[in-house]
């Protein structure tokens, strides 16, 4: 190897001349990318877990054209290569919704289960609402903690902003419902608007317990 | 980049919003192919999702959005045409995990020396700099999936024209100086480099590489605090960035911060995704496969081939037809130094040496110019570029193809409007 060995004091005293006092805080800007609205039911999985570890546009920049088979298996490479908690029948939803709204598939000619249409009337269940079973299908936890930052704030930090609050649970309700962005930083919440307004209230009143 | 049939759609794009401008009068320069793409970030890629944005991120000028997060930013390339050193603020910025640091204090931050090594060391960025006298080198650092966006067939990823590449003066210590005050144990293999970004799921494996030992305690790899004279800025490694000059840039670990040598023949395991499954080329002769198959076996990408470009004008743009016109661009390779760089003007037909400019060293960008005449030559042309490194690599005239869309090196065409 030949690399130039230079004089220490000189670089040295060339850095200190050339540089200025170097931020080592930095804020990046918001996050701004969305996905395609479908009524798809992969749309809402595809909000709910691919926001988990990174933005919209890793999607709306990959190439036209790109077929059903071909975005199902990135869906899948997401659940196998890199931990996506999303399960096998979730892969090929979001698949189908990834491949009509950036690639060459077509609604209609998707099959029933993709496109939602097989869906059947939930049977009637206990009225209890269990909270930790939201959670997890959800995902919630993929981006919140009990007691620390992931990507969205730890539950007892909303908690304790909003203790004197007497709107707090109306509040809760509403980010959850419609989502957002800004009041705890950069990276958007989605919206998870298909969940039923007691689970939705049982949801708030769980963080808001923390 | 002509053979890529996306390309028409653009070109003949971008040469209508070049009329515009010329006719408003706005450009009469060769470059304003380019001036006419920078208004629009017009790339010479096509997403499903459109044009990408110009975003300003802090210590950079606007940059092109690959993604937002984690974030990756490309260098608009007419950068490239105004000197063989990426400024700092215009050098590309690319993150593959969420969770990256956006804080960091220098006096407190340190670097582990662990593993199969005499004695483990906790360095801080003092002690680095007091092991010995600093080195430096001028190295380009580019994308492995750098212009992956004319891969035909197309590729998932990210997907990236021309401009994942920068080259800088990187000073700090060298790696092996480090490795050797640690000492290394006699069974040691592979040296394994981790920086602070971290995964947001635990199931997601961390972003890790490794070098062999040999290479580690015999090449030219740096551990860098300064890039062209300043601080490292933040999104491309501040404080401490492992270079690896003549390695794609997946090997240039940013904000390092553990160094572990291990005893293993190659680094496996849940943190080892980006050595042992990505970042792999097919493992033959021309680490390729027939367009749309799979490779039997893979081995990890290394070293840069030769590539070369033409900066003074675009992929569409206008050029005088007068004498005198004087093209100029870059080269580089991975290492062994540029040694010709040619120049066609009628499509590959003809071909004549540049001139090269100021040898920044082997790992450098190497400017290039040539004055050629297009004096009644009015219509399109297609000019090409080439460079033979002094190895005797050279590029070839085809494209190859692998599944991940790496290592891009085509002779580059430009489709010109002479007028």
């Amino acid at each position: 190897m030949n690399l130039p060995t230079t004089c220490a004091g000189l670089l040295l005293a060339a850095a200190a001349m050339a540089s200025h006092a170097a931020p080592t805080s930095i804020t990046l800007p918001p996050e701004t990318a969305a996905l395609k609205v479908s009524t798809l039911p992969g749309y809402a999985i595809a909000m709910q877990k691919c926001a988990i570890c990174h933005s919209a546009d890793y999607i709306q920049y990959q190439p036209p054209a790109m077929s059903l088979a071909q975005w199902t298996g990135e869906a899948a490479k997401m659940q196998h290569a890199y931990g996506a908690p999303i399960s096998d029948d979730e892969v090929k939803l979001v698949g189908a919704y990834l491949a009509v709204a950036y690639g060459s598939a077509k609604a209609e000619e998707l099959a029933p289960e993709l496109r939602g249409a097989a869906v059947v009337a939930a049977p009637a269940v206990a009225q209890t609402v269990d909270v930790k079973q939201l959670l997890d299908a959800n995902a919630c936890l993929g981006c919140h903690a009990i007691d620390k930052k992931i990507v969205g704030p730890a539950y007892r930090d909303v908690a304790a902003r909003y203790h004197a609050d007497a709107d707090a649970l109306a509040k809760v309700q509403a980010s959850i419902r419609n989502g957002g962005s800004g009041k705890w930083g950069a990276v958007p919440m989605p919206p998870f608007a298909q969940l039923k307004p007691e689970e939705v209230k049982a949801l708030a009143e769980f963080v808001l317990r923390q | 980049m002509s053979h890529d049939v996306n390309k028409t759609w653009l070109s003949r794009r971008r040469f209508m919003q070049g009329a515009g401008l010329m006719a408003a009068g706005a450009a009469a320069s060769p470059l304003f192919g380019r001036q006419a793409r920078a208004a629009s970030v017009e790339e010479e890629v096509r997403f499903a999702g459109g044009l990408r944005e110009l975003v300003q991120y802090p210590q950079k000028r606007p940059l092109i959005r690959v993604t937002t997060r984690p974030p990756h930013l490309e260098t608009p390339f007419e950068v490239f045409n105004h000197g063989a050193i990426t400024p700092n603020d215009a050098f590309f910025v690319r993150y593959h995990l969420a969770n990256i640091p956006l804080s960091i204090d220098p006096d407190s931050y340190r670097l582990s020396v662990k593993g199969s090594v005499g004695s483990e060391l906790s360095l801080s960025l003092a002690d680095l700099k007091a092991l010995g006298s600093p080195v430096e080198v001028v190295a380009v650092n580019q994308c492995s999936g750098n212009s992956r966006g004319f891969s035909s067939p197309r590729v998932f990823g990210a997907q990236l024209s021309n401009g994942a590449m920068g080259n800088a003066r990187w000073v700090g210590v060298p790696l092996k100086t480090v490795l050797a005050k640690a000492g290394i144990n006699a069974g040691a293999h592979q040296v394994v480099f981790n920086g602070l970004d971290t995964p947001v799921l635990p199931a997601t494996s961390d972003f890790r590489k490794s070098l062999d030992i040999e290479h580690a305690l015999h090449g030219d790899a740096l551990l860098a605090w300064s890039m062209n004279g300043e601080d490292i800025p933040l999104l491309n490694g501040f404080p401490l960035k492992l270079i690896v000059p003549g390695y794609f840039g997946t090997y240039w670990v940013k904000h390092l911060s553990e160094i572990e040598v291990i005893e293993a023949p190659e680094y496996t395991g849940h943190d080892a995704f980006f050595m042992a499954t990505a970042y792999r080329l097919p493992d033959n002769d021309c680490l390729c496969v027939a367009p749309g198959s799979a490779a039997a076996k893979t081995k990890p990408i290394a070293q840069l081939p030769v590539r070369s470009f033409i900066t003074s004008v675009a992929n569409g743009g206008v050029l005088p037809a007068k004498h005198g016109v004087e093209l100029k661009g870059i080269a580089f390779d991975g290492g062994a130094g540029i040694d010709l760089v040619e120049l066609s003007i009628d499509g590959g037909r003809s071909w004549r040496a540049a001139r090269l400019g100021r040898d920044l060293g082997r790992y450098s960008f190497r400017e290039w110019s040539l004055a050629v005449s297009l004096a009644g030559q009015k219509g399109a042309a297609t000019l090409m570029v080439r460079a033979t490194n002094r190895s005797g690599e050279t590029q070839p005239d085809q494209a190859t193809w692998n599944p991940a869309g790496y290592r891009r090196h085509v002779v580059e065409s430009y489709n010109v409007t002479i007028a």
